[in-house]
C-alpha cells in the first residue's frame, strides 16, 4: 500500500505512513495552538476539555511516577495522543493507520528505548544507571539486555499487528459481508484503536517510571 | 510488513518534532494555566482557611465574652433584686405609716362628721321642739304665758354661749348702746327692772331701752341689739330659746 503514495525526495522515500504522519502532526498543531491562543483562568468549554485531556493524562503519569511524571509527561501525553489520532485514521475512507506499519511502530519502540535509558541516566548518573543490571545478581545481566530488546521488539510488533490484523479483517468482512456488516467491526475499531494506544502508552510510561523509580530504590542513596 | 529505513528514521524525526511543538504550544501553556488556577484555589482556600481560623478565634472570644456578661448581668440582677427587695421594704413600711397616718386621719374626719352630723341632728330637734312648743303655746296664748317666757328669758340670760357674749362686749365699747324690745302685752316694770339689768350687767356702756307692743308676736319677746334679733316669741315659734341652747352646748 505504501508503494501507491511514495515519492522520493533525494536518498530518502517518503511512503504514506509518514504523509499521514505529518496530517496527523498538522491537525494536532493547529488544535494545540487554536485552543491554547487565549488561557483564561475562567475557561470557556473549548480550554476546560483540553484542559480536562492534560489534567487526566497528567494525572494518569503522576500516579505511576510520582517523582519524575512532570519530567516524562511530554513524551507519554505525545505517544497518547499521537496514538490515537493515528489508529482512528484508519476509519477515515481512504487513509491508512500509520500505526499498521512496522516501520512506524518500530520508529516509536526504538524512541521508547532510548528514552527509557535517556531518563535513567538523566535521574541517577551513568554509573548508577548501569548498576541496575547487576543487581539483584550480575548473573541476571544478560536477562536484563535480553529483557531490554525483547520488550521493544514486543512494543513494535503488539501495535502493529493489533491494528493491521484489525484493518485486514474489516476489509475481509466489508468484502464478503457487504455494506452494514462492517459498522460493528468499525465500533470495534474504535475500541481497538484507543485500548492499544493506551496499552502502548502505559506500558511506555511504566517502562520509564521503573527505570527511574526502581533504580532510585536500588541505588545506594 | 516491509521495514523501511526511511520511514522508521523520518517516523522518530517526526514525533520528536512533535514532542517539541506540543511541549511548547500546548502542555506548557496549559499546565501553567492549571496551575496559576490550582495557585488561586490554594491562595484561596488559604485565605478561606485563615478567614475561618478567625472566625472561629472571634467566635471563642465573643463567647468567653457573653459567659463574662452573663455572669456580670447575674451579679448586676442579683444586686438589683436585692436592692429592690430592700427598696420594698422601705417603701412598704412607709406605706404602712402612711396607711396607719391616713386611717387614723379618716378615723378622727369620720368622728367629726358623726358629731357634726349629731349635732345637726340636736340642733333640728331643738329647733323642732321650740316649733312644736310654740304652735301648741299658740293655743294657750296670754298675758300670763309671756310673762312665764319672759322669766325663762332671764333664766336663760345667765348661761349665753361665748359668741353672744363676745357679741355684748363688742356693743360695750360705743357711748349708747339702743335696744329695742318688743312684746306682745305690755310689759310691767317689774319685768322691765330685772331685764334692763341682766343686760346691765352683760353690756358696759349706758343702754337706751325701747319698749314696743305687737300684737302679732302672740306671746313672748323681741330683742333687737345691735345686728342680734333674739326672738322668744310664739310668732318664730320661740326659736331665740333654740338658738341659745343649741349655742350653750
Amino acid at each position: 500500500m505504501d508503494h501507491e503514495f511514495s515519492f522520493v525526495l533525494g536518498p530518502v522515500v517518503i511512503g504514506a505512513s509518514i504523509i499521514t504522519t505529518w496530517g496527523i502532526m498538522g491537525v494536532i498543531t493547529v488544535i494545540a495552538w487554536f485552543s491554547t491562543r487565549h488561557l483564561e483562568m475562567l475557561p470557556n468549554s473549548l480550554q476546560t476539555m483540553v484542559e480536562g485531556i492534560v489534567a487526566t493524562i497528567d494525572d494518569a503519569i503522576i500516579a505511576v511516577a510520582p517523582e519524575h511524571g512532570r519530567q516524562i509527561m511530554p513524551f507519554i501525553a505525545s505517544l497518547w495522543l499521537f496514538l490515537i489520532i493515528a489508529n482512528l485514521v484508519g476509519l477515515i475512507p481512504g487513509l491508512d493507520s500509520p500505526t499498521r506499519d512496522l516501520s512506524v511502530t518500530s520508529a516509536l519502540a526504538v524512541l521508547v528505548f532510548f528514552s527509557v535509558h535517556w531518563f535513567g541516566i538523566k535521574t541517577l548518573g551513568l554509573k548508577n544507571y548501569l548498576h541496575h543490571y547487576l543487581t539483584p545478581s550480575p548473573i541476571l545481566l544478560p536477562f536484563h539486555i535480553i529483557s531490554e530488546f525483547t520488550r521493544t521488539l514486543a512494543l513494535a510488533i503488539r501495535l502493529f499487528g493489533n491494528m493491521m490484523s484489525l484493518e485486514m479483517a474489516a476489509m475481509l468482512i466489508l468484502l464478503v459481508a457487504g455494506f452494514l456488516a462492517p459498522i460493528p467491526i468499525l465500533m470495534l475499531h474504535i475500541i481497538e484503536a484507543l485500548v492499544q494506544a493506551y496499552i502502548f502508552g502505559m506500558l511506555a510510561l511504566i517502562y520509564l517510571a521503573g527505570a527511574m523509580q526502581s533504580q532510585q530504590l536500588n541505588s545506594p542513596e | 510488513m516491509e521495514f523501511n529505513l526511511s520511514t522508521f528514521i523520518l517516523e522518530i524525526i517526526n514525533f520528536l518534532i512533535l514532542i517539541w511543538i506540543l511541549q511548547r504550544l500546548f502542555y506548557k501553556p496549559l499546565l501553567a494555566v492549571i496551575a496559576r488556577r490550582k495557585q488561586f484555589i490554594d491562595q484561596a482556600l488559604a485565605d478561606a482557611k485563615m478567614l475561618q481560623q478567625q472566625a472561629e478565634e472571634q467566635h471563642s472570644l465573643y463567647e468567653n465574652r457573653q459567659k463574662l456578661w452573663e455572669q456580670e448581668k447575674q451579679a448586676a440582677f442579683t444586686a438589683l433584686h436585692q436592692q429592690i427587695d430592700v427598696e420594698r421594704k422601705a417603701q412598704m413600711v412607709q406605706l404602712n405609716n402612711d396607711l396607719e397616718q391616713e386611717r387614723q386621719k379618716n378615723k378622727v374626719t369620720l368622728q367629726r362628721q358623726q358629731q357634726e352630723l349629731q349635732r345637726q341632728a340636736e340642733k333640728q330637734a331643738l329647733q323642732n321642739g321650740a316649733r312644736f312648743a310654740g304652735m301648741l303655746l299658740k293655743r294657750s296664748a296670754s298675758p300670763e304665758l309671756e310673762a312665764r317666757l319672759f322669766f325663762l328669758l332671764l333664766d336663760n340670760l345667765k348661761t349665753l354661749p361665748a359668741a353672744c357674749t363676745l357679741c355684748l362686749q363688742l356693743l360695750g365699747t360705743k357711748k349708747s348702746v339702743p335696744i329695742k324690745i318688743t312684746s306682745a302685752y305690755p310689759l310691767t316694770a317689774d319685768l322691765r327692772l330685772p331685764l334692763e339689768q341682766k343686760l346691765g350687767l352683760l353690756i358696759n356702756s349706758p343702754i337706751n331701752f325701747q319698749y314696743h307692743q305687737d300684737a302679732e308676736l302672740i306671746a313672748g319677746v323681741r330683742m333687737d341689739i345691735g345686728a342680734w334679733v333674739l326672738n322668744v316669741n310664739l310668732q318664730h315659734e320661740l326659736i331665740g330659746f333654740a338658738e341659745i341652747a343649741n349655742d350653750a352646748e
